[in-house]
């Protein structure tokens, strides 16, 4: 258990390294010259070329590839983001203000997807291959096909401008947040209802539960102590896919509702070629991402015993 | 299986064909015909320019379809062959590629191909770059697990006393076991690029303007949402219709390839 625990963590560490590694490369073959859009971005018109060559200088762009790369890594490994090269302002506080706006959407979206797939799984497996069955399944796959912005828009035209019930654009009062996390729950919910439905069914289907049957213990212990572990399994694996799921739907979403979040603020760093701005969510995101899959692997390792050695 | 041919084969047709179906110029401006509903002239209406939107859909297949089509296929030829590299290769290619391949999925797919498409600057190129290299990792998995359980089997280990070099082997004893699973793989691949570069599109970092591609046609509607809002049915429907039709594909292709499992 300890020396599997070391590996895991080994091989997230890793993974972290492989990252920033690709982030830099991609920032470093970005096409312009990023000392030049530093340098404009900080002293606007007046533009001359020595300006330009010490930006360079100061933000070590002139050394090698590797040189530059150790330069650029070590604040990140502080989580120091630095200045925004277009305000001049840190990246932190922005930052926090734009995860402030995208908590409560992602949470509100997990909840909606999560509710509402686990009625749709556990109705559906009451009767196997039955008229609700064929139904959910029906629904869940005509709702991984339909992308987020498209169900974005039809949500945004039959509440907002149809029925006029609930505000679309922005995020100024609560209700704001009504359209953007049914989006994103609808959405988690249809990538969600065909893998809870298979993790129930196949819990169920387990051998030893017949022998255990057989032997008298009540049906309510059996799904609380054999089925539910069993079908918790893939729900653990799903966080991690639901969690990637999440932050690709906040992008879309917070950008088809003109929400401010993490998503916005990462649309219009790329747009503005605030570098600082998008290596500090690219580090972030990387960052939540292996620490959750981390922590799955874990608890993977606790609830199935069966998992470990070998697993690739 | 030839159910699934037909419909991959209609798909790419429409790749192909949409545009000389199409009955007018996509991207012939009419601002006097501009925001007209469906007449017998323009099926579907203009849109806020007077360009026919269904010549513009037609056209969009090309993008939509037929970008998602190559895209996929990159996808297919990298991820297998780092897969057997990994799974003919000695330990420490194995390692490096394995880890290369949770490094691309330490990150949720399209925000990556976002940053590389964003960074790299919007376009075509950067496009098909960025959704291929954050597309090839399932089939690099797929690969190195079929590739590890075959190694051990009697025929792979007599064509390799024989004689046979790596290449050999993986050509004639992996590739052919590899293939079916790998299919399956593709059509979940194809819908994802479809997906993915309609959703580059919506975000302005994939096919630019006035190219018609129907996720850029999308972010055009979104605009004119209130004004026209029958715009946007059209383009995110044949976004809808294609993935559901794929996706189909892979289903009925799983069970064909479990079906034959099961018998070899």
């Amino acid at each position: 258990m300890i020396t599997s625990l070391i590996g895991l963590i080994l091989r997230a560490a890793v993974v972290l390294a492989g990252t920033a590694l690709i982030t830099f490369t991609l920032l470093w073959n970005a096409p312009g010259d990023p000392a030049q859009a530093i340098a404009m971005a900080r002293f606007d018109a007046l533009l001359t070329q020595d300006i330009i060559n010490q930006v360079r200088e100061e933000a070590g762009l002139d050394a090698g590839f590797w040189t530059a790369f150790i330069t650029w890594v070590g604040p990140l490994l502080t989580l120091d983001f630095g200045q925004s090269s277009v305000t001049g302002r840190d990246v932190w506080p922005d930052l926090l203000t734009a995860i402030g706006y995208v908590t409560p959407l992602a949470v509100g979206g997990l909840a909606i997807g999560l509710a509402l797939s686990f009625s749709l799984a556990i109705v559906a497996t009451r009767r196997p291959g039955g008229l609700l069955d064929r139904f959910a399944i029906a629904v869940a796959s005509l709702g991984t096909a339909i992308p987020a912005y498209w169900l974005g828009l039809l949500l945004i035209l039959l509440f907002a401008v149809h029925l006029a019930w609930l505000p679309a654009m922005g995020a100024r009062t609560p209700s704001h947040i009504i359209l953007p996390a049914l989006t994103l729950g609808l959405g988690v919910a249809a990538s969600l209802t065909r893998i809870i439905r298979s993790g129930i069914l196949e819990a169920r289907d387990q051998p030893f539960l017949s022998a255990i049957r057989r032997r008298g213990v009540s049906p309510k212990d059996i799904s609380r102590d054999h089925i539910a572990p069993h079908a918790a399994i893939p729900v653990v694996t799903v966080f991690g896919l639901e969690l990637a799921f999440l932050l690709e739907g906040v992008v879309m979403v917070e950008v088809i509702f003109g929400r401010p979040g993490l998503g916005t603020f990462l649309v219009n760093a790329i747009e503005a070629r605030d570098f600082p701005q998008v290596q500090a969510v690219v580090v972030l995101t990387a960052l939540i991402f292996v620490t959750v899959n981390l922590i799955i692997d874990v608890i993977y390792r606790i609830i199935d015993p069966r998992i470990g050695g070998r697993n690739a | 299986m030839r159910s699934v041919a037909a419909i991959v084969g209609a798909l790419l047709f429409l790749a192909v064909a949409g545009p000389l179906l199409a009955p007018h110029d996509p991207t012939a401006i009419n601002i006097p015909g501009r925001l007209s509903p469906p007449t017998s002239e323009y099926l579907l209406g203009t849109d806020i320019l007077g360009r026919d939107i269904l010549s513009r859909l037609l056209y969009g297949a090309r993008w939509s379809l037929g970008l998602a089509f190559l895209i996929s296929l990159i996808g297919l030829c990298a991820g297998t062959l780092i897969g057997l590299l990994a799974a003919l290769g000695g330990k420490l290619t194995d390692w490096a590629a394995m880890r290369a391949t949770d490094t691309f999925l330490a990150f949720p797919d399209l925000v990556a191909a976002v940053v590389i498409a964003g960074l790299l600057g919007s376009g075509t190129w950067s496009l098909i770059f960025a959704l291929s290299v954050t597309g090839w990792m399932r089939y690099a998995r797929v690969a190195r697990g079929i590739g590890l359980s075959l190694r051990t089997r009697g025929y792979v280990i007599q064509a390799k006393l024989a004689g046979l070099n790596h290449w050999s082997v993986a050509r004639w004893h992996y590739l052919p076991w590899l293939l079916p699973t790998l299919t399956v793989v593709w059509t979940g691949m194809f819908a994802r690029a479809i997906l993915g570069i309609s959703a580059l599109g919506f975000l302005g970092f994939g096919v630019q303007p006035p190219m018609p591609e129907w996720g850029t046609m999308l972010l055009d509607a979104r605009i004119h949402l209130r004004s026209t809002p029958l715009q946007m049915i059209w383009p995110g429907l044949a976004v809808v219709i294609s993935v559901l039709v794929i996706n189909l594909a892979g289903d009925i292709l799983r069970d064909t390839v479990a079906t034959e499992g099961d018998h070899a």
